[in-house]
């Protein structure tokens, strides 16, 4: 009987194994192709022997540049930054109980696209010390919600509608800033209240692979609480977690992410929001599935760069503008069931 | 009175007492209300980069010198935009009033229901589609907007007041890509958004308040008479029901009339975040929990807030102006925070 409970057990536990490595196979098979289509798809159409040549560094030295400065750099990023918002999205609506948590409505998006407008405007930044000023922006931002929203734990309604007090006072700013700029700059500064991976590349874009590496890194060391955490507050500290500690500690990790993805990207509005809720709905074994939702942001991220880049309205579109399409809607989606769930 | 025993009319007497203090308290919250206004209006027209005294001020109303640079001042651009406040500033006070009775939700705001969003994407399409640019064209299009946004936001948000902030966000998360992508494409709806969206009292002249003021009478009237509602409706959609009031139609004409103060509030002045959220508060502090009193000093509050948002912009910086809607949000995310923060809005 014991014997038999066990293998149905450790059978259950395989399935569930199977369908999360089949999730994240499927992920990076989304990211290949849209990443080839991206390669391959652009002003100077390429043919597939070209791009090869053109990413080995072989050919035409035009084809070498649009695939190795532009092409190549830009899906990189796409799947670096959409990677780390999925895995924060995922923390953070583990650790809140609430597949509404997410940086877009937490309010710390705006702080890193404030930071940047001021390093952009005020201090004529680029580069890697304007994402050092977005963070510093993201991570003063997330302190001060965290300061005002806790008061004998964490709600996460009152944390919300501090972040959007928060959200308030920075795009007023941003708007100030938006109207007192030159048009170019002008231009520049909607793109950081948007979102867009067109211009990380190089030293930039190594910096942010290796941070989103090391902090996958933590978190991994972290995620062995969440089975405990996912009980319940009494049940996880009868089990000797230290539930609050835990708590921090995984949400500092997934703001860190936050803060380096907009910071080098601004806020790509949604994808911290849907990647995880579409991981947990196709790996459905009801655990935070951080891998799966890694996984989830960059193939979503990375489709949707596509997408705005190719397919939308005739515009270049940031890629902010179609998760922002597509994330809001799924939203109010949550926003119209959650309601009904809890009559 | 004098015949009857002891006990009784000393509860009576406490009663009757009750009853004058919060008397004096009203005349003294609508009094200091309307000097609060007058100051501030007398502020509005003569503070700014040149300081003109009180008695040219009146000068300038009264027996304007034509060509006196003081008075043209006064008259041709401090006039305006005071008038433009008055407009915009009563119609925030009792859109706000109205939105969170009608939601029993203290956090609500014309900007909060994505009702600016809403207004900013049917502006920008208005330029890029019709190239649409003078107010008077466009203000139209604004309010078709913040319905737009309005009737979304009710109706998703529904019955789930504390949501309704939430659901607001999403609809602004929603909005904000597709103004984005307009103005993306069209650089002379960018040139105007850039403009419209700070929010201000300048740049849409007189003539915008004397196409729309129709909409700030027909709103505050309406406003005014619902009120009382809103004292019934606060003790719950049963409650209200049993004391014979028809819920819907209430929230129904409530919804209208926020679409009408809303809608012109930022057609006149452009989005302005947080003024509706901000003076039913105060409102409420001053006069405690009668909506027909918290709607009155609400409808005087709004312009005096948003009058001082403007003169302090006009202020802070040496050389720059900083916009009303700047300014007010400056002012009104704190006091957002704070009710956000009060035990009484989570309920834990």
């Amino acid at each position: 009987m014991s014997t038999s409970t066990s293998t149905a057990v450790a059978d259950l536990r395989t399935v569930r194994r199977r369908r999360q490595v089949l999730v994240v196979a499927g992920m990076i098979l989304v990211v290949l192709v849209a990443g080839t289509g991206a390669l391959l798809v652009g002003a100077a159409g390429l043919s597939p022997g070209q791009a090869i040549a053109g990413a080995l560094g072989l050919g035409d030295k035009g084809d070498v540049f649009i695939i190795q400065k532009l092409r190549l750099p830009r899906i990189e990023a796409a799947v670096v930054v959409g990677a780390a918002f999925g895995l924060a999205g995922a923390l953070f609506q583990a650790t809140l109980r609430n597949p509404l948590a997410s940086p877009d409505i937490l309010g710390i998006s705006s702080g890193a696209s404030l930071g940047a407008v001021i390093g952009l405007l005020a201090l004529g930044l680029s580069g890697v010390a304007l994402s050092g000023l977005a963070f510093a922006g993201a991570g003063i931002i997330a302190l001060a919600i965290w300061l005002l929203a806790w008061r004998k734990g964490l709600h996460s309604i009152r944390f919300v509608l501090v972040g959007v007090g928060f959200a308030y006072l920075c795009s007023s700013l941003l708007a100030w800033a938006m109207a007192r700029s030159q048009e170019h700059e002008a231009a520049a500064v909607l793109t950081w209240t948007v979102g867009s991976v067109s211009d990380i590349r190089g030293e930039q874009l190594a910096l942010v692979a290796a941070g989103t590496l090391v902090l996958s890194a933590a978190v991994a060391v972290v995620a062995r609480l969440q089975g405990p955490l996912s009980l319940g507050d009494d049940n996880a500290r009868a089990l000797g977690v230290h539930v609050d500690a835990a708590r921090i500690g995984t949400l500092l990790l997934a703001v860190a992410l936050v803060a380096l993805a907009t910071s080098a990207a601004g806020p790509i509005a949604f994808v911290a929001l849907v990647a995880p809720a579409i991981a947990r709905r196709l790996v459905n074994d009801g655990g935070a599935a951080l891998t799966a939702s890694t996984a989830t942001g960059a193939a979503l991220t990375l489709v949707a760069d596509v997408v705005g880049q190719h397919a939308l309205l005739g515009v270049a579109a940031p890629v902010g503008i179609v998760t922002g399409l597509v994330g809001a809607p799924y939203l109010l989606w949550l926003l119209a069931t959650t309601e009904k769930r809890s009559r | 009175m004098l015949t009857s025993p002891a006990a009784a009319p000393a509860g009576r007497r406490e009663g009757a007492e009750a009853v004058a203090h919060r008397a004096r308290r009203r005349t003294i919250a609508s009094a200091t209300a309307l000097t609060a206004l007058l100051l501030v209006i007398l502020a509005s027209l003569a503070l700014g980069v040149r300081d003109i005294n009180p008695a040219e001020v009146w000068r300038a109303l009264t027996a304007p010198v034509a060509g006196f640079v003081d008075h043209d001042v006064v008259l041709d651009q401090r006039l305006p935009r005071t008038i433009v406040g008055l407009a915009a500033g009563v119609a925030l006070g009792a859109a706000g009033t109205l939105i969170q009775g009608v939601t029993r939700n203290p956090i609500a705001d014309p900007g909060l229901l994505g009702l600016n969003s809403g207004a900013s994407l049917a502006v920008v399409c208005a330029v890029w589609l019709f190239g649409i640019t003078s107010p008077i064209g466009y203000v139209w299009f604004a309010f078709l907007g913040a319905a737009g946004a309005a009737a979304i936001v009710f109706s998703v948000g529904r019955g789930q007041p504390v949501r309704l902030a939430l659901v607001g966000a999403a609809v602004t998360a929603l909005i904000t890509p597709l103004i984005t992508l307009v103005l993306l494409r069209d650089q002379q709806a960018f040139n105007l958004y850039r403009f419209w969206s700070v929010g201000s009292l300048t740049g849409r002249g007189l003539d915008t308040v004397t196409a729309l003021w129709p909409f700030i009478v027909v709103g505050v009237v309406l406003a005014a008479v619902l009120s009382h509602r809103l004292n019934m409706l606060a003790l719950g959609d049963d409650v209200a029901t049993a004391l014979g009031q028809r819920v819907g139609t209430t929230r129904l004409f409530a919804a209208v009339a926020i679409v009408l103060l809303a809608g012109t509030a930022t057609s006149l002045a452009g989005p302005i975040a947080l003024v509706g959220l901000v003076v039913p508060h105060a409102a409420r502090r001053l006069v405690g929990t009668d909506y027909r009193w918290i709607m009155g000093i609400g409808m005087l509050l709004g312009p005096v807030m948003l009058l001082s948002a403007d003169v302090l912009g006009r202020l802070i910086l040496p050389r720059a102006e900083l916009e009303a809607g700047v300014v007010a949000a400056l002012l009104g995310a704190p006091v957002l925070i704070a009710v956000a923060r009060s035990k009484n809005v989570v309920g834990a």
